[in-house]
């Protein structure tokens, strides 16, 4: 539905991707490097900790609907004021990420942007996806 | 524990032979296996006192039995002392040592364990200074150390097993009235979440803290620094209860 807009995503110098087992075991991977990255960056410590419970959150979403056995990818776009994750699987047939849930208000809370993205045809594989894309600034202006 | 009626006595004079013997001798060997075993039930004893604070308690065991053992082997029956009263406390200090070090689920180097002190405490005053949470380098900088160093600490944090910050959850709810402020706030928010049926049950299951830290960051729109301030624990520990609790109402959202 909605291509990532990173600007940061075109150089790949600045991108980090994690791809799991979409299982709920193998989350803790993707927290990890979130938390790492985040820190790396020099984000404040509530912002790290923020990272790192969004990444979890939204892995954790897509996991329940991804096609048994496949992959999570999870891409990091680093820039130098912000980072930007997509986090996507494949599902078995087209559908939405439902945004009226507390797991959406925890995403939407934790982050300064976040986006449900929905493929019917995704273009790497021609095959459905659902992804959540979420961006957090270094310097926020809000908690 | 005397020396009067303790069921070693018998073991008393073994330790003046023991500390006659030339260390290479096979007579001492064999005494100080003597001594080590006929005492184990003091080092069993005082292993079982600190079991259920989340160690094994064969783990315990095997401590508290080194700590017989460095007992029996410094112990100095010339000093008037009878070994009980020696070795209780070497045997118990061994113990708290094994809690000290070992708590951390990993191995964590002794420098990595200073460093995240030094950055909890760094933590907490910047965060009063900054009215914020501070950043790696701006702790790296009040710490007089490298980002890297920092960086590594944050991560020894991550090492430490959070079962046992539960036992601090009971304390007190120093954050009373604030709390209830706070909530009446929260609740029309969390109105507007569809889900609220299943979340809600949920919710009021959470120990009171987790609850209002998680309504605070999520429905109050508080940030971490700003809850751990009003709750009166640290930034670090207000995150692990975060991501803690979070975990907790997933999966019972997703087992029911």
């Amino acid at each position: 539905m909605v291509a990532p807009s990173g600007h940061a995503e075109a150089d790949s110098r600045n991108l980090v991707e994690v791809r799991i087992a979409a299982s709920a075991a193998q989350i803790s991977a993707v927290r990890v490097v979130a938390a790492d990255i985040a820190a790396r960056q020099d984000f404040d410590l509530d912002a790290v900790s923020d990272l790192r419970m969004a990444v979890d959150e939204a892995c954790a979403t897509l996991v329940p609907l991804a096609v048994p056995g496949s992959v999570l990818s999870c891409r990091f776009m680093v820039g130098v004021d912000s980072i930007e994750v997509l986090a996507k699987v494949n599902v078995p047939r087209p559908t939405r990420v439902q945004q009226n849930t507390f797991g959406w208000r925890v995403l939407s809370t934790l982050t300064d942007e976040v986006q449900a993205i929905s493929q019917d045809f995704d273009d790497a594989d021609g095959r459905p996806s659902v992804g959540i894309l979420l961006c957090l600034r270094r310097d926020r202006t809000i908690g | 524990m005397t020396s009067q009626d303790s069921g070693y006595e018998h073991l008393a004079p073994l330790f003046k032979e023991f500390a006659s013997q030339p260390d290479d001798d096979p007579r001492r060997q064999q005494l100080r296996d003597e001594l080590v075993t006929g005492h184990l039930p003091v080092a069993l004893h005082i292993a079982r006192r600190f079991a259920h604070r989340g160690e094994p308690l064969e783990d315990l065991e095997q401590v508290a039995t080194v700590g017989l053992i460095n007992a029996v082997d410094r112990f100095e029956p010339d000093r008037g002392t009878d070994f009980l009263s020696y070795a209780v406390p070497t045997i118990t200090g061994e113990v708290r040592r094994h809690f000290r070090d070992q708590a951390w689920s990993m191995r964590v180097p002794r420098r990595l364990k200073d460093m995240h002190v030094a950055i909890g405490a760094a933590v907490s005053v910047l965060s009063q200074r900054l009215g914020r949470a501070p950043r790696p380098s701006e702790i790296a900088a009040h710490l007089k150390c490298g980002v890297d160093d920092v960086l590594e600490g944050l991560e020894a944090a991550s090492a430490y097993r959070s079962a046992s910050l539960d036992e601090v959850l009971t304390d007190d709810d120093p954050a009373g009235q604030t709390t209830a402020d706070a909530l009446g706030e929260a609740d029309n928010a969390l109105d507007q979440v569809e889900y609220r049926e299943s979340v809600r049950p949920l919710l009021a299951s959470l120990p009171e803290r987790e609850r209002t830290i998680l309504l605070l960051r999520f429905f109050g729109n508080l940030t971490q620094t700003q809850i751990a301030q009003q709750v009166g624990i640290s930034q670090m520990h207000v995150s692990r209860l975060l991501a803690q609790t979070l975990a907790t109402l997933r999966e019972q959202m997703t087992s029911d």
